[in-house]
C-alpha cells in the first residue's frame, strides 16, 4: 500500500512539476525572445524573423549602449530613485503599520486612519489633478516627483500591519515588562519578527519603482531627467503609428533608419539585470521568513 | 456619537470646499472678462511696433528675448554625441541670430506622450510660448482664446519664399489655420503624395519573364495585377514553399500603405473621404456605389485566392515578415515606402528590387485625391510679446537653411548637421514646410544632376544634393549592399518617377475631398463608425456577408451618426 501510494505520488509529483515547468517556460519565452532580438541584426528584427534564437548574430547593440550616455544617466537616476524610495517607503510603512496594528482600545482614532488609508487606496484625484499638485509644489523635473506621490504604499502598510497583528501579544508584554519603550518594542521585537513581510514589501517597492515609467513621462519634462524605464519607453519607434499620424517622408525615412529594435531590446536586457540580481538576494529572506512564521503560529 | 460628529464635520468641510472652489471658478471667470479686452488691445500696438522696426524677417532683437518651447521629440534622434534637444546647433543658430534665449518647457516623444504633455500644459493653463499641436488641439485652443493672432506677424515678417510655399496650396493650407479671418497658427505643409502605388518584385518578374505595362503608360490594369499575383502564387519565385497572395492590414483605415486604397480608387471610390456635392450636401466616399463595386471586386479576388487567405487578421509586422520571407511580392504603398519598409526586404534579401505601377481604371486614368494640405500647427501662446519670432524661425529654417548657397561659411555647425542628416525634430519648431510642387521640382533637379545636365551646386535644397549622391552611388553599382542607397534610388527613380510619368501623360484624375477638422458627432461616434465600416467591409470581402449587405451598411452608417456628420460638415463648409 505504502509503496503504491508513493508510486502514485511520484506520478502526481511528476505531473505537477511538468505543469509548473511548462508555466515557467511560458513565462520565460517572451524574455528569451527579447534577449534574442538584442543579439540580432535590425533588419532581421524588422522583418519579424527572430524567434527563439538570434538571426544574423551581432553584438552591435551592446556596443552602442556603452556609448549611450543618456542611458547611463537614466540608469543612475533610477538607481538613486530606488534607494531613496525604498528607505522612505520602509520608514513610512513601519511607522504606520505599527500603531495601526494596535486595537481600538489602545489607539482610539485607529479606524479613522484606516478609513483614510483605504479611501486613498481605492480613489485618487486622477492624472491631471495629481500633476497640478506636483507642479505647484515645484517638484517637476526633480527626483522627488517620482518618489513622494508613492511614498506611502497603502497595500504594503496593510500587509505589514496584518503581520504585526499576528505577532503574539505576550512577546510585546514581555518586552514592556522588561522596560522597553513603544519605540523599542517596534525596533527590537516587531521588526525582527516581521522580516519576511518587510522583505516582501521591500521587493514590491524596488520592483515598482524600478519598473515605473509613467510618472517619469508625466513629471519629467526633460529627457535628461528621465528614469531608465521612461527612457526606454520613449525610444520605441512605432512606424505604423507614425504613418497613421501623417509623418512626412523625411520623418519616416529617419525613423526607419534609427528604428533599432535590437538596440532597444538590448537596453531592456541591461535594465532588467539589477532586478535579476536583487531577487535571489531577497528570496533568501522570504523563504526563511516563511519558515519562521509557520513555526511561531 | 463620535462617528456622527465626525460625519457632520466632514460634510461641513466638504460643503465649504465646494463653495470655495466654485467661488474660485467664478473669480477666474470674472477676472478673465475685463482682462481679455486690454490684452486684445495690446496685440495691436505690439504689431505696430513690429512694423516700425521695418519688419526685418531675419532681424535680431536689441534685448535678449526669452522663449519657451514645447518640443515634439523623435525616438533615437540622430544627434551628435553630447548634443541634446536643448543644446544643439539648430537651437544656438536661432539664439545667436535673433538674440533670443530658448528653453524647453517640455520634451516628449511624438504621439501619445506628446499629446499628454500638451493636455497637461493646457489644463494647468501654462502654455509654453510656442509649440506644435494637431488640428483638434488647435481648435480647442482657439475656442478657449488661448492663442496669439499671427495674421500681422505673418503678413509683415514671412519672406516671399515662405509665402510662395503656402500660396502653392491655393489657400487650402493657411485656410485650415484661419478662424474668423484671423490666422491663428502656422500649418506645416504636407504635399500630395498620391497615388498609392503597386510595388512589385522586379527580380521575380524577370525570373518568371512577365511583361507588365506593355502600353508603356506606367499603369497596370486590374487584370495584369491578378495575372501577376496568380503567377507569383503558382510559381513561388521567392522559393519559400509557402507563397501567399496580396496582403492587406486588418484595420481597413484607408491609408495609402498596405491598404486597398489603390483598388478602391480604381473604381472611383474614395474610402473615408468627405466630399461636397454641388448642392452643398456632403457625403462620405465609403458609402458610394463605387465602394460597393470595389468591395465586390475584392471579394472576387479573395474567393479566387489572389488575396492573402488570412485577410482581416494581418498586422503590419506580419506583412513585413511575409515580404522579407519572400512569401509575397506585391505590396501597396506611397512613393517613399522603399525608404522605411521595403528597405528591410533589401537588407534580408540582397537580390530584391522593385518596380512600381499605378492601378488604372477602365478608362486608363488613375483616380487620386488631394491629401490634407496641413499637418501639425505651430501655435503661439496668447500674450507672448513676440509672436513674430515664430515666423522668423520659420524663415530661418525653411527659407535660409534650404536656399542659402553659403550656409557652409555662415553657419558651419548647422551645415554639419545637414550633412549628418540630423532629423528635423531637433529644430526649435519641428515642422516641414514644402511647396505642393516641391516633390516633382526637386526630383527633376536631382535627375538633371544625376544625368550630368546640371551642377551639384545648383540643387534647390541640401536634401536634393544628398539624394544625388545616393542615386549616383546606386547607379555605379546596382548590386550594392548599401540599403540606404538602394532605398533612396527606389523611392526616387521608381516612386517619384511614376508620379512624374503620370503627370506628364495627364493620367491623373484629381478630386478634392473636404478637410474641415473634427465635428461634435465625429468626436462622439467617429470611432464607432470606423469600427462598423471595417467590420462590415472585411466580412463582405471574405464572403461572410453578401455584397448586397452594403445597402444596409449605408443605412446603419447614416443612422449611427454618419448623416449627422455630413450635415455638420456641410454647415462648416459654407
Amino acid at each position: 500500500m505504502i509503496e503504491n501510494k508513493s508510486a502514485a505520488s511520484k506520478i502526481r509529483c511528476f505531473i505537477i512539476y511538468f505543469v509548473i515547468l511548462l508555466l515557467a517556460f511560458v513565462c520565460l519565452v517572451p524574455l528569451w525572445n527579447i534577449v534574442c532580438i538584442s543579439f540580432s541584426s535590425s533588419a532581421a528584427v524588422a522583418g519579424n524573423r527572430v524567434g527563439m534564437r538570434p538571426v544574423q548574430f551581432t553584438l552591435g547593440a551592446y556596443e552602442k549602449i556603452i556609448g549611450d550616455s543618456q542611458f547611463w544617466r537614466s540608469f543612475g537616476i533610477s538607481v538613486a530613485r530606488v534607494i531613496i524610495a525604498l528607505a522612505l517607503n520602509l520608514l513610512l510603512i513601519l511607522l504606520m503599520a505599527y500603531p495601526l496594528s494596535k486595537s481600538r482600545r489602545e489607539f482610539r482614532a485607529r479606524n479613522i486612519y484606516m478609513y483614510l488609508l483605504i479611501f486613498a487606496m481605492l480613489f485618487n484625484g486622477g492624472m491631471i489633478p495629481t500633476y497640478l499638485v506636483v507642479k505647484e509644489l515645484g517638484l517637476l523635473n526633480s527626483i522627488w516627483a517620482l518618489i513622494l506621490p508613492g511614498a506611502v504604499p497603502v497595500f504594503s502598510v496593510i500587509m505589514v500591519m496584518n503581520f504585526f497583528i499576528g505577532i503574539p501579544k505576550s512577546l510585546e508584554e514581555a518586552a514592556i515588562i522588561d522596560g522597553a519603550t513603544p519605540f523599542q518594542v517596534l525596533t527590537r521585537v516587531f521588526i525582527p519578527c516581521a522580516k519576511p513581510s518587510i522583505a516582501t514589501v521591500a521587493l514590491f517597492s524596488i520592483v515598482g519603482n524600478w519598473n515605473d515609467f509613467y510618472s517619469g513621462l508625466i513629471y519629467m519634462t526633460k529627457i535628461k531627467n528621465y528614469p531608465v524605464m521612461t527612457y526606454i519607453q520613449s525610444l520605441s519607434v512605432n512606424l505604423e503609428e507614425l504613418i497613421k499620424a501623417g509623418g512626412s517622408a523625411n520623418a519616416l525615412a529617419n525613423a526607419a533608419e534609427v528604428s533599432n529594435q535590437n538596440l532597444n531590446a538590448a537596453k531592456i536586457v541591461v535594465a532588467v539585470i539589477p532586478l535579476l540580481l536583487i531577487y535571489p538576494l531577497l528570496q533568501k529572506y522570504l523563504i526563511t521568513g516563511i519558515v519562521m512564521g509557520s513555526v511561531k503560529e | 456619537m463620535w462617528n456622527k460628529k465626525l460625519w457632520k464635520s466632514a460634510m461641513a468641510l466638504a460643503l465649504a470646499l465646494t463653495m470655495a472652489l466654485s467661488a474660485a471658478a467664478c473669480g477666474k471667470d470674472g477676472d478673465k472678462t475685463p482682462d481679455s479686452n486690454p490684452q486684445g488691445q495690446q496685440d495691436n500696438p505690439g504689431a505696430l511696433e513690429g512694423a516700425q522696426d521695418n519688419a526685418d524677417p531675419f532681424g535680431a532683437y536689441e534685448e535678449t528675448v526669452t522663449c519657451t518651447l514645447g518640443r515634439r521629440t523623435q525616438q533615437n534622434p540622430k544627434l551628435p554625441e553630447g548634443d541634446s534637444y536643448e543644446e544643439n546647433a539648430y537651437m544656438s543658430w536661432v539664439e545667436d541670430r535673433f538674440n533670443v534665449a530658448l528653453t524647453n518647457a517640455f520634451e516628449s516623444t511624438d504621439g501619445e506622450d506628446y499629446e499628454r504633455q500638451v493636455a497637461l500644459a493646457i489644463s494647468s493653463e501654462e502654455l509654453p510660448d510656442m509649440m506644435t499641436v494637431d488640428r483638434a488641439t488647435l481648435e480647442e485652443l482657439v475656442e478657449n482664446d488661448m492663442l496669439a493672432d499671427l495674421t500681422t506677424s505673418y503678413e509683415n515678417y514671412a519672406t516671399d519664399y515662405i509665402k510662395d510655399i503656402y500660396d502653392s496650396y491655393e489657400g487650402r493650407c493657411l485656410g485650415s489655420a484661419t478662424f474668423d479671418g484671423r490666422l491663428m497658427a502656422l500649418p506645416t505643409t504636407s504635399p500630395d503624395s498620391a497615388p498609392s502605388q503597386v510595388w512589385i518584385r522586379q527580380d521575380w518578374l524577370d525570373q518568371l519573364n512577365i511583361q507588365l505595362d506593355t502600353d508603356g503608360n506606367s499603369c497596370i490594369t486590374r487584370e495584369e495585377l491578378e495575372m501577376t499575383a496568380k503567377e507569383f502564387l503558382a510559381k513561388d519565385p521567392g522559393g519559400n514553399g509557402n507563397p501567399v497572395g496580396i496582403a492587406f492590414t486588418y484595420d481597413m483605415n484607408a491609408g495609402d500603405n498596405l491598404e486597398m486604397q489603390a483598388i478602391s480608387c480604381s473604381f472611383g471610390a474614395f474610402q473615408k473621404k468627405w466630399f461636397q456635392k454641388e448642392d452643398g450636401t456632403v457625403y462620405n466616399g465609403s458609402t458610394t456605389p463605387q465602394m460597393k463595386e470595389a468591395l465586390a471586386y475584392m471579394n472576387k479576388l479573395f474567393t479566387e485566392g489572389i488575396l492573402d487567405p488570412q485577410f482581416g487578421t494581418r498586422t503590419w509586422d506580419d506583412i513585413t515578415a511575409l515580404m522579407t520571407n519572400g512569401q509575397t511580392g506585391i505590396i501597396f504603398g506611397v512613393w517613399h515606402i522603399p525608404d522605411w519598409l521595403l528597405s528591410n526586404i533589401k537588407a534580408m534579401d540582397p537580390k530584391a528590387s522593385f518596380t512600381s505601377f499605378a492601378l488604372e481604371d477602365g478608362n486608363g486614368k488613375v483616380n487620386v485625391f488631394h491629401g490634407d494640405p496641413a499637418g501639425n500647427y505651430v501655435v503661439v501662446r496668447k500674450g507672448y510679446e513676440h509672436p513674430e519670432l515664430a515666423v522668423k524661425m520659420i524663415n530661418l529654417f525653411h527659407d535660409e537653411r534650404v536656399t542659402s548657397k553659403t550656409l557652409e561659411q555662415d553657419a558651419p555647425e548647422v551645415y554639419k548637421y545637414e550633412q549628418l542628416g540630423v532629423d528635423g525634430s531637433v529644430r526649435p519648431l519641428p515642422v516641414e514646410i514644402n511647396s505642393n510642387v516641391s516633390l516633382l521640382n526637386d526630383y527633376s533637379a536631382i535627375m538633371k544632376c544625376v544625368n550630368g545636365e546640371a551642377d551639384l551646386e545648383e540643387m534647390p535644397t541640401l536634401e536634393a544634393k544628398n539624394m544625388v549622391g545616393h542615386i549616383q552611388r546606386y547607379n555605379e553599382d546596382p548590386n550594392t549592399t548599401d540599403v540606404i542607397d538602394w532605398s533612396r534610388y527606389h523611392s526616387r527613380t521608381k516612386g517619384i518617377q511614376l508620379i512624374q510619368n503620370l503627370t506628364d501623360n495627364g493620367s491623373f484624375a484629381w478630386v478634392s475631398p473636404l478637410y474641415l477638422g473634427t465635428t461634435e458627432t465625429m468626436k462622439s461616434s467617429g470611432a464607432n463608425l470606423d469600427k462598423l465600416e471595417a467590420e462590415t467591409f472585411i466580412k463582405m470581402i471574405i464572403g461572410e456577408e453578401p455584397i448586397d449587405h452594403f445597402d444596409s451598411f449605408v443605412e446603419q452608417w447614416n443612422a449611427q451618426g454618419g448623416a449627422a456628420i455630413c450635415e455638420e460638415l456641410a454647415e462648416k463648409a459654407q
